[in-house]
């Protein structure tokens, strides 16, 4: 009799540990997440489990999975990952009045599949000195030839150029975005290496005069223990270009709630949280991230860089767009 | 002897579990061309072979010769610091090539400190000044992998060599032949399947890296695995595209095996004689401690000093509680998976030796292809393979530590098989022949003659793969179950977060452990 009492309340005692967690599939690996997963387990009381990993393995890892799957929430950099989470069947809807009320339209997936937590924009860095920035009018213009060898960016295996060419696409068609790519590989100072901050690294030391990156290296660069890094931001400014029919290129960290998430409940809430103003502001201020809900500022740093008109083009479309971004790139040899 | 013959069932079976999920992406070069399988062909896909074949002849150029230049003067002449060296050869292996390619980057690139500080003293602004070679090129990706691979050929050639050298000397000494004609005609032949065995895993590896070519830029098959699979979203191409690298890799080795057969140098089994080196003076001792010394320099001093100095700078920040929960999980996970492949490995070479099976041995071959795929890839495999098992049997393994270490098992019993099979190479068939003669049973032959002749290569087996697991990445981030982390995933996070410096911590401890670990194999090397 005593073995079944315990046994009764070991298996309830399991069923309700269990029901009191919520499992995380991340692409995101930053120290904010961590902090805001740990105050989220003291406020709720509810476990956070995290798998880290590349989003292509973890979104083939989900549809392997199937209705096995562990997985809550997915949480990820880059819309088009969210977009191929989606268009594979892998995602739910989820109503939550808090977060159609919170985050702007733009910045959540149309059938609620996917909501944004952060944004960033990819723009264009030049030395304080210099009057380039004058020049570079919009994106489209990088493929003037009268930027000849003065263009360095990373490769076009990264997802961030990707996502840019993706919007170009949207914008102006494929025809346009092939001449496009021709036109800024005829203008690189060099063939495409290391990553965005390496990019900013080569034009503060005379290798091009315009690199190209993402928002928040430039906050990582400036506080870095690194002292060339320091040293070589310290020399350069952002320029914000915009498409010519629209606006400056961002992209977003979203998450969405997977199709067979045992915890649903905790995956809304923990959703939720991450939208809440305690979570933006930390998102914000560790980052160098722009925040998703209006009324939190940007940090000090970030908002000196001053402001700009957001493009406003389904995000959907970087992820519809992102395969013909890959082609273009090889036709237009873009290493 | 039934045992043995159970072994060799079981050998099957086993050989055909862990080759599936290769085999799985194998199949893939069956599939009809897609509309991205014609871009592919039609845009970068000369390019990627081009580059691969580059990167694989170069690797295995420079593998070769510094290994076993390094392996076979250590082994036969005594110099300056030669006992030293014994050690100290090794230790590049201990670092992880994304590890050296960021340290050069750092160092040698366009902007990099030493670049900068040598364009100070001449007076310059910028490379485009002087010439120039950017470290960050294909040839800067084989040099900086060659580096930190040349161990293979070294410890493979060295362990040989050292059980060789009397017949070496005895045979050079017999044809009355001088030094650099022993060395031709005598020892590159005799020593061929052991350059030979630790070429191609250098090679294989060098291949399948994604870290250094990325970082680099230069397309290569890997770099376009991961582009077509990561930017076109199709699994299919990419996995097609592994599958034509696998048969790349798959062709060279049954090539190798096919033409070195003629060639292969048979034992004589008097191989156990003590080695008297020769010792070195004047020009040829300073010959030989240089050609010692660059490699190690190179390969470990320059990269273990950027590390050092990052280290220093950040180990307050990472080093905590949790930091120890990543450390015994790392060595847990390296004790226990390469364990299981050390002994898995010898069943598949013993069971080959004794049964001489072909077909058995076709398999273990394809077993090796687990090693020519990124690690990113074989989980793509591993993850299919268990996704029928998890249906079929109605479990969830896949998510599960199972399912990493049968990951380590398809990626990493290639370098065990190899360090067998050279070890194996070196037991003259007239042993087991010798055996049966004297009726002495199978079981007491594994145990008196085979093993304590073959025991030295089970522990550069050991140590090898448990420096390879707690170096992977890919696999076991994939793979892993939740709150599982081992340093290399948590470096790499750092890394990701632009914490270079701090991602230097969880390295060290990586680089540390394999130090430790190559140093006690080496000392081993030098008792027996």
């Amino acid at each position: 009799m005593l073995k079944k009492l315990v046994l009764t309340s070991l298996v309830l005692a399991s069923s309700i540990f269990a029901a009191n967690e919520v499992n995380v599939y991340s692409t995101r690996h930053y120290d904010t997440d961590k902090k805001l997963f740990k105050m989220f387990e003291e406020k709720t009381g509810i476990k956070v489990n995290v798998l880290k990993a590349k989003a292509p393995a973890l979104i083939k890892r989900i549809a392997t999975e199937e209705e096995n799957s562990p997985a809550d929430l997915f949480i990820t950099a880059d819309a088009g990952n969210l977009f191929q989470a989606k268009n594979k069947g892998l995602l739910q809807t989820t109503d939550s009045a808090y977060l159609n009320k919170s985050i702007p339209a733009n910045y959540r997936d149309t059938d609620k599949q996917w909501f944004a937590l952060t944004k960033r924009a990819r723009v264009t860095v030049v030395k304080i000195a210099s009057t380039t920035d004058k020049e570079i009018t919009s994106y489209e213009a990088l493929a003037n030839p009268k930027f000849k060898g003065q263009i360095v960016v990373r490769s076009s295996n990264n997802m961030y150029n990707q996502s840019l060419l993706a919007a170009l696409i949207e914008h102006k068609g494929e025809a346009y975005a092939l001449s496009w790519a021709k036109g800024v590989v005829a203008n690189m100072a060099r063939t495409p290496k290391g990553n965005d901050r390496a990019q900013v690294k080569a034009v503060a030391n005379g290798i091009g005069k315009i690199a190209i990156a993402n928002t928040y290296y430039i906050g990582k660069m400036v506080n870095n223990k690194d002292k060339s890094q320091r040293e070589a931001v310290s020399k350069m400014k952002i320029v914000f270009p915009a498409f010519e029919n629209g606006g400056t290129h961002v992209n977003i960290s979203g998450a969405g709630i997977t199709k067979y998430a045992p915890n649903k409940a905790n995956a809304v809430r923990l959703l939720e949280f991450l939208v809440s103003a305690d979570a933006q502001k930390l998102f914000a201020q560790a980052n160098y991230e722009y925040p998703i809900l209006a009324g939190i500022k940007p940090s000090a740093l970030v908002a000196s860089w001053g402001t700009f008109k957001e493009d406003n083009i389904s995000l959907n479309a970087l992820g519809k767009n992102n395969a013909k971004a890959v082609k273009i790139f090889d036709q237009a040899g873009w290493k | 002897m039934k045992y043995f013959k159970k072994l060799s069932i079981s050998s099957g079976i086993l050989t055909l579990l862990i080759a599936s999920p290769a085999l799985l992406i194998l199949v893939n070069i069956l599939s009809p061309s897609s509309e991205n399988w014609i871009h592919l062909q039609d845009t970068v896909l000369s390019e990627y072979i081009f580059n691969s074949l580059y990167i694989m002849f170069g690797v295995a150029f420079l593998t070769s010769f510094i290994g076993f230049s390094t392996a076979y003067i250590t082994t036969m002449y005594s110099f300056t610091f030669s006992k030293l060296y014994h050690y100290a050869l090794i230790l590049p292996f201990a670092i992880p090539t994304y590890i050296i390619s960021y340290a050069y980057a750092g160092m040698f690139d366009i902007t990099g400190s030493v670049t900068m500080f040598i364009l100070g003293l001449l007076g310059k602004e910028n490379v485009s000044q002087v010439y120039f070679m950017d470290i960050m090129s294909i040839e800067g990706a084989i040099i900086v992998m060659s580096l930190v691979l040349y161990p293979y050929v070294y410890l493979i050639s060295k362990t040989y060599l050292i059980a060789e050298s009397a017949s070496i000397i005895d045979a050079s000494k017999t044809m009355g032949l001088n030094s650099f004609e022993t060395f031709k005609r005598v020892i590159i032949p005799i020593s061929r399947p052991a350059i030979v065995a630790g070429t191609i895993l250098a090679v294989m590896e060098a291949v399948a890296d994604f870290g250094v070519v990325d970082y680099y830029g230069v397309p290569t098959f890997i770099t376009g695995i991961f582009r077509t699979w990561y930017g076109m979203g199709s699994v299919e191409d990419a996995s097609k595209l592994a599958s034509l690298l696998m048969l790349f890799v798959f062709t060279l080795i049954l090539l190798e095996k096919f033409q070195g057969r003629n060639k292969r140098y048979r034992s004589s089994g008097k191989d156990f004689a003590p080695i008297s080196k020769t010792p070195l003076k004047g020009k040829a001792n300073i010959a030989a401690f240089i050609l010692c010394f660059i490699p190690v320099f190179l390969g470990f001093i320059l990269p273990f000093s950027q590390m050092m100095h990052w280290f220093i700078l950040s180990y307050e920040d990472v080093l905590d509680e949790d930091f120890l929960r990543i450390l015994i999980q790392t060595l847990s996970l390296g004790v226990s998976g390469s364990l299981l492949i050390t002994v898995l490995a010898f069943i598949f070479v013993y069971n080959i030796r004794i049964h001489g099976h072909k077909m058995s041995e076709y398999l273990t071959q394809t077993v090796k292809l687990g090693y020519s795929i990124p690690g990113a890839v074989v989980a793509v495999g591993v993850l299919t393979f268990f996704s029928y098992i998890d249906k079929g049997f109605n479990i969830l393994l896949s998510g599960s530590i199972i399912a990493v270490i049968f990951a380590y098992c398809v990626r990493f019993l290639a370098i065990s098989i190899n360090n067998y099979e050279a070890g194996f190479s070196k037991i003259p068939q007239s042993y087991d022949d010798a055996c049966s003669t004297m009726s002495i049973s199978e079981n007491s032959k594994l145990r008196r003659v085979i093993f304590p002749l073959i025991k030295n290569s089970a522990l550069a087996s050991f140590i090898i793969v448990f420096i390879e697991i707690i170096k992977e990445l890919p696999l076991t981030m994939i793979l892993r179950p939740f709150n599982f982390d081992t340093l290399a995933v948590y470096s790499h996070e750092l890394v990701g977060q632009a914490q270079l410096y701090e991602s230097s911590v969880p390295a060290m401890f990586i680089v540390l452990m394999g130090i430790l670990s190559v140093l006690l194999l080496a000392k081993k090397m030098i008792k027996d």
